[in-house]
Order: C-alpha cells, then sequence, then structure tokens
C-alpha cells in the first residue's frame, strides 16, 4: 500500500506545487553564495537606491543590498521554522510512543501536561519572553517546540495505541521480538505519515510564527529576518521603491508558508483521509 | 496349541548380499485368540507365516525358534513339518486360488486332505467337504463346479474350508480379504470370529487395518522385519503408540475415518545385509535399507539404530546410536527410544479471565506430537483463549503447561526465543497478520530476524526460498519482493503458513486459519497442511468452527462449551456419534438444522452447565452443578446425562 501513495503523491497537484517551491527555496539557499557577492550587513552602499544590475533588487535605507538580506532572512526564517518543528516533532513522537508503550502513570503524566500546554496561547508566551529577556533565536525555537509538542504527541499515542492491538505486532511478538525490534520494524514505519504531517504543520506555524515576532521587532535588530524586513519596508512604502523592497519578503513569506501547507495538505490527503480531523 | 516363536530372523541369499525378512522376531500364537500381523509389503509378514509352516524357499536361511507345544520346529526335515502341516497348522495362501487344480472339481479338492491324511473313504470325504462348505455358507452345490466357474469370493471361501477341513488347532491366514468385496469381507470376518470361539489359535496376516481392528485380539506391526508394535486391536487407529503405527493408521482408508489420508514420508523397500571387507581382513556386517530415495549405493545405513528413524518424523540423534528393544509402554510393547508417540503438549486446568470474564475454567488437553487436533465450539466458547495459552502468547491465570515436557513457566521467562522457535502460529486473518509494508521476504524472515538465528543474508535467502517451497509457493526473485496488498489471500495465507514454519516448529497453533478463505482455496491450504505434517511430523492444534474441517483433518476433536472443554476423543468418533448433547446440536446446526432450544430460554448458568438452557435433557441437577470430565476409552465427556 505504501508504495502507491508514492504514485499517487507524485500525481497530486497540490503536492507537485509544494515540491516545486522546496526546490526553488533550497536553490534559492543552496546558491546564496553564486547568486550575490554581498554581505547582507554591509552598509556602504548608496541608500534607497533602485535595482540595477549590481543591487538586483536595489538599496535599502541603511545602504545594505536588499537581494542580500532577502536570502540572508529567508535562511534564518526557515532554519528557525525547521528547527522547531523538528525539535517539537521529537518531542512529540518521543512522548506519544512512550506514553502509548508503557500507559500507567507516564501516560497519565504526560498526557495531562500535554492538555495543560495546549490550552495555552504559544504566541502569547514567546511575545511576552521576547519582549521582556530577548533570547537567543535558538530558544525562541526551542520554547515554541516545547509548546507545540503535545498535538503531535496526542496522534502519535493514539495511533500506537491503535497498531499495538494489531495482529501483526502480536504476531512479531509471539514470535519473541524485542520491543526495540517492534519499535523499529512496526511501529515507527507505520507512523511516518503522522510525522510528515505533524512536521509540516508545526514548520508552516513555526515560519509565521518567527515572522511575526520579527515583524513586531522582538528579535535582536541585526539578525536578518523576512518579518523585520517587512516591518522596515512598510516606513518607506510611499517611495517607489517598494515592489523591489516590501513586495519580494512578503513573496519569500507567503510562498513558504504556501510551500509547506500545500506540501502538508497533500500529505493528509493521500497518507490518510481520517487523520485531517485529528491534525 | 501353543505356538511360541522366539528371536526368529529368516535371511534371503542374494548374489553378493543377503536380504534380511525378518529381524528377532518373538511372537506368541494362543488357542482362542486372533493375532493380526500388520505391516508395508515387504514387512516380512508372509515369511513368518511360510516359516512356521516350513514352506520358505530353500535359499532362505531360518535362525531362532518355533516351538510348537514346545517342540522345536526350526532345523526339522521335512517329515517333521509334515505331520504338522495341514493336519495341526494350516495357511491359507495369498492369491491361493492359483494353487486349485483347475481340472478338479472343489468338492474332490476338499476332500483329497482327508482320504490322505485321514484315510477315510472317498464318499465319507466328501460328504464331509460339503459340510465343511455349508459351514462357509456355501452352497454344496458349488463344490460340483470347478475351480474357474466360480466367482473370487466363493474360491476364497473355498480356500478358507480347505484350511480348516483337518479341524488344525493354528490357522494362518494370508491376506484373505485382499480381493474380496465387502460382503465376503464380513462374512471372512464371522467365520474367523467362529473359529477363535472354537479354541483356534488365528494369526491373521494383512494389510487391512480395518479387518485387524475389528476382528483380532492383538496386532504386530511389522516394518522391514522387526516387531514395531504389539497392542491390543481396540487401539490399533485410536491410540497406536508407535509412529509407524500411527502413520499406518493414517494412510489406510477405514470407513470410520473422515480425515483425509495421510501417508509415510521416504520410503522403504527392504534391508539387505553386506559383509564388508575391512581394511585389516575383518568382516563387518553391515546392513541397509533399499529404498526409492535411500538406495543401495548411495544409503548407508550404519547398521545400529532404529530401522524407522528415517521416516520418523520424532527421530532424535539418539535413534541412530542404538538398537532398541521392545519396551513396555502400558499394555503396548514398543520399539521406540523415546517410548512411543512422545507428548508434545500439556495443559493442566488452565483458565483465564477476562475482567469478570472466565473465558477458560480449568481445562486439560494433552497432545501427542504429530497429531491434529481440533477445537471446535461456538463462538465465544474459549477455543481462541485455549489456543493462545497453549502456544505461549497468553500467560493462563491459573494452571501448568508443559511443552515437550518442560515446564513452560520458566521456560517462557528465561528463554522465550527458544520456545517461541518451537512453536508456530497462523493467525484467522492472513491480512491482518502481517505488516504491509514488509515484502514476502522479509515477510517469511520475520521470526528468523527475531530470533537471530541466521547470520548470513543468504543463509536467510535460502530459508525463507525452502519455507515457500513447502507451501507450494513460487520462489522466483519478483515474488519474493511482492508486497501483501499484490497477493490473494489464499497465497497470503500460505505466506504466514511459510512464516510460522520456517524456524521449523513441532508445534502448528492455527486460529481459524482457513475461515478467510473460499472453499477451492481453503481445500489447497489444508491439503497442503496436511502434508506438511506428513513431512515434518509438526503437531497441529486447530482452532476452527467449520465441523466439516475438523472432520476432514483432524485425528482428535475437543468441543469448547462456555470455557469448558465438554468433550474430547477421536475426530471421526465426536463428530460422528456425539456423546454431549451440544455436540450434538453443534453437529445439527452445521447441518442446518434448528438448533435445539425447546424452552426458549435465554440467560447464563452460573454454577451448572452452560448448555443446560438449551438441552432438551436437562434435569434440575444440570443447573446446579457442572460434572467433572468421565474418561472413557479415548473418550471424555462432560455431562450428567450423556447420550
Amino acid at each position: 500500500m505504501h508504495r502507491e501513495l508514492g504514485r499517487r503523491l507524485i500525481r497530486d497537484p497540490w503536492f507537485l506545487t509544494g515540491a516545486v517551491l522546496m526546490f526553488l527555496f533550497a536553490f534559492l539557499l543552496a546558491a546564496r553564495p553564486w547568486l550575490t557577492a554581498f554581505d547582507p550587513h554591509d552598509m556602504r552602499f548608496q541608500p534607497l537606491s533602485p535595482p540595477s544590475a549590481e543591487h538586483w533588487l536595489g538599496v535599502n535605507d541603511g545602504g545594505m543590498d536588499i537581494f542580500a538580506e532577502l536570502l540572508k532572512g529567508l535562511g534564518n526564517t526557515l532554519a528557525f521554522g525547521l528547527l522547531a518543528a523538528g525539535v517539537s516533532l521529537l518531542f512529540g513522537v518521543g512522548a506519544g510512543l512512550a506514553c502509548a508503550w508503557f500507559r500507567g502513570l507516564l501516560d497519565v503524566l504526560l498526557m495531562r501536561i500535554a492538555e495543560v500546554l495546549m490550552a495555552i496561547p504559544a504566541v502569547m508566551i514567546l511575545i511576552l519572553m521576547a519582549a521582556f529577556f530577548r533570547p537567543s533565536p535558538l530558544f525562541l525555537a526551542l520554547v515554541l517546540a516545547a509548546l507545540t509538542w503535545p498535538s503531535i504527541a496526542k496522534v502519535i499515542r493514539a495511533q500506537t495505541l491503535v497498531l499495538k492491538g494489531r495482529l501483526h505486532i502480536g504476531a512479531a511478538r509471539q514470535m519473541g521480538a524485542s520491543s526495540l525490534y517492534i519499535l523499529r520494524r512496526h511501529l515507527l514505519p507505520e507512523l511516518f505519515p503522522l510525522y510528515c504531517i505533524g512536521f509540516a504543520s508545526k514548520a508552516r506555524m513555526a515560519i509565521f510564527m518567527e515572522a511575526s515576532l520579527s515583524f513586531l521587532g522582538l528579535f535582536d535588530p541585526g539578525r536578518k529576518s523576512l518579518g523585520m524586513m517587512i516591518s522596515q519596508a512598510l516606513e518607506y512604502y510611499y517611495l517607489d521603491i517598494w515592489w523591489s523592497w516590501l513586495l519580494p519578503p512578503i513573496l519569500c513569506l507567503s510562498l513558504l508558508i504556501m510551500c509547506v501547507t500545500f506540501l502538508a495538505v497533500s500529505l493528509e490527503k493521500v497518507f490518510d483521509p481520517r487523520l485531517k480531523e485529528a491534525l | 496349541m501353543n505356538c511360541v516363536i522366539q528371536e526368529l530372523s529368516v535371511l534371503y541369499s542374494a548374489e553378493e548380499h543377503q536380504l534380511l525378512a525378518l529381524d528377532k522376531v518373538c511372537l506368541e500364537l494362543a488357542p482362542g485368540r486372533i493375532t493380526a500381523l500388520v505391516g508395508e509389503s515387504g514387512s516380512g509378514k508372509t515369511t513368518l507365516g511360510k516359516a512356521v509352516m516350513g514352506l520358505l524357499p530353500e535359499d532362505a536361511r531360518v535362525q531362532g525358534s518355533i516351538e510348537l507345544d514346545q517342540r522345536e520346529l526350526v532345523g526339522q526335515p521335512e517329515s517333521v513339518f509334515n505331520t504338522v502341516r495341514w493336519s495341526r497348522v494350516a495357511m491359507l495362501f495369498q492369491n491361493g486360488a492359483e494353487n486349485l487344480n483347475p481340472v478338479h472339481r472343489i468338492v474332490d479338492q476338499l476332500a483329497e486332505p482327508l482320504i490322505h491324511k485321514q484315510g477315510l473313504a472317498k464318499a465319507e470325504a466328501r460328504r464331509q467337504a460339503e459340510q465343511a462348505l455349508q459351514g462357509l455358507e456355501l452352497d454344496p452345490a458349488l463344490g460340483r463346479r470347478f475351480p474357474h466357474e466360480l466367482s473370487g469370493g466363493e474360491l476364497q471361501r473355498c480356500l478358507l474350508a480347505m484350511a480348516f477341513i483337518l479341524d488344525p488347532e493354528m490357522v494362518i491366514l494370508d491376506e484373505p480379504t485382499a480381493a474380496l468385496d465387502a460382503m465376503s469381507k464380513g462374512l471372512m470376518g464371522r467365520i474367523m470370529c467362529r473359529a477363535r470361539e472354537r479354541g483356534k489359535a488365528l494369526l491373521l496376516i494383512t494389510h487391512d487395518l480395518d479387518l485387524a481392528a475389528r476382528v483380532a485380539d492383538n496386532v504386530l506391526i511389522l516394518y522391514l522385519g522387526q516387531v514395531m508394535e504389539i497392542l491390543p486391536a481396540r487401539d490399533l487407529f485410536p491410540a497406536p503408540d508407535h509412529p509407524y503405527t500411527l502413520a499406518l493408521g493414517r494412510s489406510y482408508p477405514g470407513l470410520d475415518t473422515h480425515r483425509e489420508l495421510g501417508g509415510i514420508r521416504g520410503d522403504a523397500f527392504y534391508r539387505v545385509l553386506h559383509r564388508h571387507r575391512e581394511h585389516n581382513g575383518g568382516v563387518r556386517p553391515h546392513s541397509h535399507i533399499v529404498g526409492r530415495e535411500a538406495g543401495h549405493e548411495d544409503g548407508h545405513v550404519p547398521p545400529s539404530g532404529c530401522l524407522f528413524r528415517e521416516r520418523c518424523t520424532q527421530a532424535v540423534a539418539e535413534c541412530a546410536g542404538q538398537d532398541v528393544p521392545l519396551l513396555r509402554v502400558g499394555d503396548h510393547q514398543v520399539r521406540c527410544l523415546r517410548e512411543g508417540i512422545v507428548t508434545a503438549l500439556v495443559l493442566e486446568q488452565v483458565a483465564k479471565q477476562y475482567g469478570g470474564v472466565r473465558a477458560l475454567q480449568g481445562t486439560d488437553l494433552s497432545l501427542k506430537a504429530g497429531e491434529t487436533f481440533c477445537l471446535v465450539g461456538e463462538s465465544g466458547s474459549g477455543k481462541s483463549t485455549l489456543a493462545m495459552i497453549a502456544a505461549g502468547i497468553l500467560p493462563p491465570d491459573q494452571g501448568r503447561r508443559f511443552f515437550e515436557g518442560r515446564d513452560m513457566e520458566p521456560w517462557i521467562r528465561t528463554d522465550y526465543r527458544s520456545l517461541a522457535q518451537k512453536i508456530g502460529v497462523v493467525h484467522q486473518d492472513p491480512a491482518q497478520a502481517v505488516s504491509h509494508r514488509f515484502s514476502v521476504l522479509e515477510m517469511v524472515a520475520e521470526p528468523l530476524r527475531i530470533q537471530k538465528q541466521v547470520q548470513s543474508k543468504e543463509d536467510l535467502k535460502a530459508l525463507v526460498r525452502e519455507a515457500l517451497k513447502d507451501v507450494h509457493l513460487s520462489t522466483e526473485p519478483g515474488f519474493l519482493k511482492r508486497y501483501p496488498h499484490e497477493l490473494n489471500m489464499g497465497a497470503l495465507q500460505r505466506v504466514c503458513i511459510a512464516r510460522a514454519l520456517v524456524t521449523n516448529p513441532s508445534l502448528l497453533v492455527a486460529d481459524e486459519p482457513t475461515s478467510s478463505l473460499d472453499p477451492s482455496v481453503q481445500a489447497k491450504v489444508l491439503k497442503m497442511m496436511l502434508d506438511l505434517q506428513i513431512e515434518k511430523g509438526l503437531t497441529m492444534l486447530f482452532v476452527t468452527h467449520d465441523l466439516g474441517v475438523a472432520r476432514k483433518i483432524g485425528d482428535r476433536s475437543g468441543v469448547m462449551l462456555a470455557g469448558h472443554l465438554v468433550e474430547t476423543g477421536p475426530a471421526a468418533q465426536v463428530l460422528e456419534r456425539p456423546a454431549h448433547p451440544y455436540t450434538q446440536s453443534l453437529l445439527e446446526g452445521a447441518g442446518g438444522k434448528m438448533a435445539l432450544n425447546p424452552a426458549g430460554e435465554a440467560g447464563r448458568v452460573e454454577q451448572g452447565c452452560s448448555f443446560a438452557l438449551r438441552c432438551s435433557r436437562a434435569q434440575p441437577v444440570c443447573r446446579q452443578a457442572f460434572t467433572k470430565p468421565v474418561q472413557s476409552a479415548q473418550r471424555r465427556v462432560a455431562c450428567h446425562h450423556p447420550l
């Protein structure tokens, strides 16, 4: 069955669009040294100059190359999103598996903690922490991950409980399989769609969160980010350079979120229609 | 007259080797008893009969002793035998009709021994001959015919009359029913019983196990000239002790057996004795078994050890090491190092509760190696629970489990994998029992990987291929890469069976393995499982709600009712002549009749028999207490008022 899934994925237009965008972003980031020779923090250019052959998207008010800034910001935003989503997935899968496998007190405790965390709005916590402690983006990403793992854990736990009762796992146990074997050969591959969906949804949320926080200026001003670029460009929207300064980060952010969303939607669609409600 | 045969060996000389037809056979024939001699062709049955009659060919060398009323016959000249033959010991020869003289009338041929041996007048001899014909329910007028004018059955009876004509004290009957129709066979049985009542000692040489079981008192099982088992005839089908006897019984198409015919793996035709010249000039006797597989040239079987071990499914290394004497096991005598068919699994008073529901209540079950035990019963009666406890998957709340003589509880605690290796499990739904992410190769290899038996990938693949070949599936690389959804249910269930068998287990627990298959695929899978049982000697615990399947494959059946095993016994008996009313209504239900429920009551019986509310024979006592199972012969029934 899982082989058919691959074929169905490739035929899905949502997946194709998402994948094309993903490759585009990956290319932009990977080819950064060749695409632009400028340091995004270099302030020696003529401020507010329009796009030219040298500066593809012009220069901003601080005398920095906008294209170089855009690529750097894109990288930072994406890194934050992926890190937060990755750590959240790790926590979620770990907690979900542990709860379903061991049940008992651990299950009760972790699930109650998860419910408490799900009730707390993550944005509020992040804004408060960023405003008061000025932590590093890495720390903020981890905090975000710590706040968002419960939904993944819940889904993983539920699915693991279902799988645990499956006959093929019972059969493997009868053959004398260790828990590690069942985890490795039966459970983890079986949960694969849940990782994909969980990761994509968390990444989408984290990217948006990072853009919002930096738009509000809650990050270190020296750190390039798409949200920060948008907020800076907005101050000069009356100049005719808005299309080369404001539009690119907005487009980038939108496309990035679209890319992740499209991938998530198509994975959901393809893997299990019933899981849509769960996530 | 007593005939005591001691250590009788007969060797036939051939060009460079000797054919060992009988190997130290001991036997006692007492008056008023029928002893049956049973075995495959070439086992030396006829040789034994002929040896007693002194009719062996010139080149036969006879060792040991045959005593007739303390008078030694072996080595005696022909004149001694002449005083014994016909008048004291007579023999009915196989295909004896050829020995009749075609140009003399039957009655004359019958009268001949009377005239020559007893010196009667011709008329008197004829009268007695006609009387003898009448005694065998033949029309005396038949006696005036020539042999070619009689049918096979009539001829056989004439020959029998001839064997009995001088009123010998002992008669050897060599395949008396081989070419007979059912009516004549029945008559032959009656004649034998009548002769026994008259105090004759009868030796019945036959491959008709049914006849032996019905007529004889004792049965001797002969294999390649050796007595493998001596057992009371009533135990021949239901309770043999030697694996060879069991296999013979399974191969015989008896009227009572509904089970598919089995067979015995491999083959053996005869034994030869060589005298190999050793390097130091000495001579070492050396025996071979000649068969199609173990050919004369390549199959050098060492002189010692059990003769049957190559074909025996429970043979162990020690079986090759030493000659085995006849051991006394109960009222049987068995030539088997392992004291007969070993017990594979014993469950003692196992019980299991799920929450407050008592799924299984103090149940005893014992499985002999190589048998198929079918558990039948309505759903929710605890069949699967019992099977899963037997398979070691489910721990019982109480009771003890022994597998191959070892207590299972410490075994599971300390070294579960070595136990899991010996027990294969086949589940009801093959699609659920395998991960859809596994290819055929991975599915079958899974137990090997889990139990870490095989190191190299090549060995693993070889074992997988072998297992797939056993279940008649393709071993092509393309097939090994297929996924479950690319296989049909029948093929997938076979893959599951291959997976259960790849570790070479001795017990196969199958929980409704064919209920998800259509009849034609089910037939193939069941046949294949029975074939595998013959080849590998698997013990099978087969859970099914299909009584037809149970009847077709089971050696024994157990009927479950609300967590109790209410009836166990040979499958043919339990499902043919049920003793428990519940079994009967199961059979009626399976036959499409309405189940008995005269009072139309529903509900649970807390203390007594759970069937009491639906039983037409139920009395108040049935609802008050549950009876302990009562054992009689091979059957156990737990009912206050058995049928």
